[in-house]
């Protein structure tokens, strides 16, 4: 049976692949039959995202992307193992709340460096000749935040605004060569990440807030792992420099 | 924690002059604690006093000395 969602044979880097978002994509693109790798500082919890992982030759890359000098040349070590990649995704972010009162420039530093900066630098050592496969696939997980102002978000909005800025302008000038290069924008989506940056407020507060942002509530990390699924795969294929709203309606309103 | 270091904190975060808060004000009267003061008074606490501060227990405050005592609360042991 055609199945226009298959990834068999792709080898796709998935970063943050820990938790949340990163975790559900690589589960879901190994039963697309893509062969996956696996990208975060913590060991650990990446076998315990590999032991998901169905099918095999998937490896794990332990390493902090604040790290981004060494971005590009880690890309080639992995590339040198693994042969080109045919998609990459970024996933790993970090964002709490921060009021502008208590905004300091180490904060957005640290939010810009690792949101953004890693995102640019993983890019542009994916779109580099040997790395990638021919018609590949760049997906990059942005935020609602990034289209829509939030309160006490300022850094993390401007930190995911730059990343789709970012995204259109390189899909643009890698059209010609067939590298696609995409954004979702998800809005809350059940992770740890969600609940951390949320810590501020009581289970209560939480649920009023969400039913009033998003009228389909709470997503799931494998609705967002969907839709970057949709872009990696064929389905995606006349589809560059687009921002994909995943978020229970948030934006609509 | 001395009190009156935390309420000088607390002037300072709502933009109040300096002496305004004296521990027993109502929060549901005092102008500008909002949602997002609330979240400005987690990181306050975290950053200035090294205290993690749960939000259910932020809720059940009513006064400014009930934030007060809560601080004190969570504010860690010193280490040797």
């Amino acid at each position: 049976m055609h199945n226009p969602f298959q990834l068999d044979g792709r080898t796709i880097l998935v970063t943050g692949a820990s938790s949340g978002i990163g975790k559900s994509t690589a589960v879901l693109l190994s039963q697309l039959g893509a062969r996956v790798l696996l990208l975060a500082r913590n060991q650990a919890k990446l076998e315990q995202t590999a032991a998901l992982l169905e099918g095999s030759g998937h490896r794990i890359a332990v390493f902090d992307l604040a790290g981004l000098d060494e971005i590009s040349s880690r890309l080639a070590e992995l590339v040198d193992q693994t042969g080109p990649l045919h998609g990459l995704v970024h996933c790993a972010g970090v964002g709490s709340l921060m009021p502008l009162r208590m905004l300091t420039m180490a904060h957005l530093d640290a939010v810009m460096r690792v949101n953004f900066q890693a995102a640019v630098a993983l890019t542009t050592a994916f779109c580099r000749k040997p790395m990638h496969q021919a018609r590949a696939s760049v997906v990059l997980v942005a935020s609602v935040a990034g289209l829509l102002g939030v309160p006490a978000r300022s850094a993390y909005s401007a930190s995911k605004g730059a990343v789709i800025a970012f995204a259109r302008s390189a899909a643009l000038e890698m059209a010609k060569s067939g590298v696609r290069i995409n954004c979702v924008a998800p809005a809350f989506v059940k992770t740890e990440m969600y609940a951390d940056s949320l810590g501020a407020l009581t289970p209560e507060q939480l649920e009023r807030l969400i039913q009033t942002t998003q009228p389909m509530g709470l997503g799931d990390p494998v609705d967002v792992a969907n839709a970057i699924a949709f872009l990696l795969a064929d389905t995606g294929r006349w589809i560059t420099g687009s921002v994909l709203a995943v978020d229970g309606g948030y934006t609509a309103q | 924690m001395n009190p009156s270091e935390f309420y000088l904190k607390l002037d300072e975060m709502l933009e109040l002059p300096a002496g305004t808060l004296q521990g027993n004000e109502v929060l549901e009267q005092l102008e500008g604690w909002d949602s997002v003061a609330v979240i400005t008074f987690i990181a306050m606490a975290d950053s200035e006093f090294g205290a993690m501060l749960p939000p259910k227990e932020i809720a059940a405050c009513h006064s400014v000395s009930d934030l007060a005592d809560l601080v004190a609360r969570h504010v860690p042991a010193p280490t040797r």
